[in-house]
């Protein structure tokens, strides 16, 4: 972890007491924090120059019960990478919104509603965004079988086989 | 006068890809405008939850399609980031020239373009011949023309033969000794300077408060680049500059992507002298590639593309495939926040500029 970065974390460390670190590399950390202190600690990122919302996604833990989002914060000065990961639950799929920070979160967040079924508080914004009538599962959800989906979707047909015998009727070959 | 809602679809030969806007205009001036993607939207982040890590190496490449060679470097590096694997210095130095390469044939097609949206039609057919020839580079190097699948996990498929070695240095020298043409034919035109100059402007702190990166925000006069703040590769042992411009205009995004080549140019070539001899790639596993897992973990990796920041945010939980795959697409800020906040107030003639010089990829925004 670079100084820097490590100052950061020390900072934080007295913002949230319960904080899990993982350093994934040099320049990039893990903090998993708990989801009502989310706000705090991207506002306090955000001011200590990781303004910059690289993605915010979210991963199904299916076997957990739990959804993970997580923001991947970077800073254009010393090229350090937060991300920053919290847990809600799967059943009540819903979360504060980010869009008051970055204004491109409304999109992410919309996003995420379309592929997740994640609800953002504050984001009124909730339209499907890349899908058009779709009538099933969140498509990303660890649930939904694509497969399945498109066999119900669209039922196989008949194999015609008898193509020559086809082509002779309407040649009008049988006849003659 | 009323207001009109204009389409403004892929079926529109001045649309840049396969995206659509819904304008609301009254007379020449739009009033508002809706980006409305999903016409390339293919499922990718979920296709590769569903198939082996290997498998996956054919259809990352699919995402972008005017640079793929970025989609493969961001896997192989997340890949390799996650598992811990040490990637021969040979093949660093070749991923380098590949996506400097990548980088000149994308730039090759973008900004000569930009005359496609103005009516100057030599610069896009001077453009697509040029590219042309890095295009007989992959192929004669990686087989493929367009989608390479040269990068693997663990290093490079191929080794660069020296014959390899000697067509690349013959088409720089090629395409350097082309640059002033470019340069006279787009740069001193009066019909680009009057169609681009203070248009589809962008300030500095709106440019950074959107997340905009790339040229877009380059052009604010900030040389911010991921290959000099965050340096992936070797890019750190390569001496390049990173052009920046003030203006913040059409004009002068356009004109940073043509002094960007030349600044390819010069990686590749110092690339190409550092480059030790070696192997190109290291088995990351013991028996069937096919049935590799990867350990427990996560990563993000972003590299620097032609659009701006391009990452992939990685999640393994050890098994063959992977668990989640996020893609960051580089246009996606000046695509949706871009469109609604810049759009209004210009003239229909100018959306396409707006979206050409931006970059929107309707490939990488929809995956």
């Amino acid at each position: 972890m670079m100084s820097s970065m490590s100052e950061i974390v020390k900072n934080l460390k007295t913002l949230v007491k319960k904080l899990e670190i993982v350093e994934i590399d040099e320049r990039e950390v893990k903090i998993e924090i708990p989801c009502e202190k989310t706000l705090n600690v991207l506002s306090f990122l955000k001011g200590n120059g990781y303004s910059h919302l690289s993605i915010l996604t979210a991963v199904d833990w299916i076997e957990e019960n739990k959804f993970e989002i997580v923001y991947v914060l970077f800073s254009w000065e010393n090229g350090g990478k937060f991300v920053v990961s919290t847990k809600i639950d799967r059943k009540k799929a819903k979360f504060v919104s980010v869009m008051h920070l970055w204004p491109i979160a409304r999109f992410y967040e919309r996003e995420l509603h379309e592929f997740f079924g994640i609800q953002f508080e504050g984001n009124d914004d909730m339209r499907p965004l890349f899908l058009e009538n779709w009538d099933s599962l969140p498509p990303l959800r660890k649930d939904f079988d694509p497969l399945e989906y498109s066999k119900e979707k669209f039922p196989d047909r008949e194999y015609i086989k008898d193509v020559i015998y086809e082509a002779k009727v309407i040649r009008g070959d049988l006849n003659g | 006068m009323g207001e009109v809602k204009l389409f403004f679809g892929p079926n529109h030969p001045g649309m840049h890809g396969n995206f659509s806007v819904h304008m609301y205009v009254e007379g020449d001036t739009v009033v508002r405008a809706r980006p409305l993607p999903g016409f390339l939207h293919r499922g990718f982040e979920k296709l590769m939850e569903r198939r082996l890590w290997y498998q996956n190496l054919a259809l990352i490449p699919r995402i972008c399609v005017p640079e793929p060679d970025i989609n493969e470097v961001c896997y192989a590096m997340a890949i390799e980031k996650i598992a811990k694997i040490e990637v021969p210095e040979r093949a660093q130095w070749i991923r380098m020239i590949v996506l400097e390469l990548a980088r000149i044939a994308s730039h090759l097609m973008s900004f000569p373009g930009i005359g496609g949206s103005l009516g100057l039609y030599t610069g896009p057919f001077w453009g697509t011949a040029d590219r042309d020839r890095v295009l007989d580079i992959f192929e004669s190097l990686t087989g493929a023309r367009v989608y390479h699948m040269y990068i693997v996990p663990g290093g490079v498929r191929k080794d660069l033969t020296p014959s390899i070695q000697k067509s690349i240095k013959e088409t720089l020298d090629y395409i350097e000794s082309r640059l002033p043409d470019y340069e006279n034919l787009i740069f001193k035109n009066r019909i680009v300077h009057t169609r681009l100059k203070k248009i589809a402007l962008l300030d500095r702190e709106t440019a950074l408060e959107l997340g905009i990166t790339g040229v877009g925000l380059r052009a604010t006069g900030v040389p911010y680049d991921i290959r000099k703040v965050d340096p992936y590769l070797f890019y750190d042992k390569v001496e390049f500059e990173v052009p920046t411009a003030t203006d913040g205009d059409a004009f002068s995004r356009v004109y940073l992507k043509f002094l960007e080549i030349s600044q390819s140019i010069k990686i590749i070539r110092q690339a190409l002298e550092k480059m030790p001899e070696g192997k190109v790639n290291v088995r990351i596993s013991d028996g069937n590639a096919l049935r590799y897992r990867v350990p427990k973990g996560q990563a993000y990796v972003h590299v620097e593309s032609t659009r701006g920041e391009y990452g992939y945010y990685m999640v393994s939980d050890g098994g063959e495939k992977p668990y989640r795959v996020a893609v960051r697409g580089a246009s996606y800020p000046q695509t949706f926040i871009g469109i609604e906040k810049y759009l209004p107030g210009t003239r229909i003639e100018d959306v396409p500029i707006w979206l050409s010089t931006m970059d929107v990829c309707a490939p990488e925004v929809d995956r």
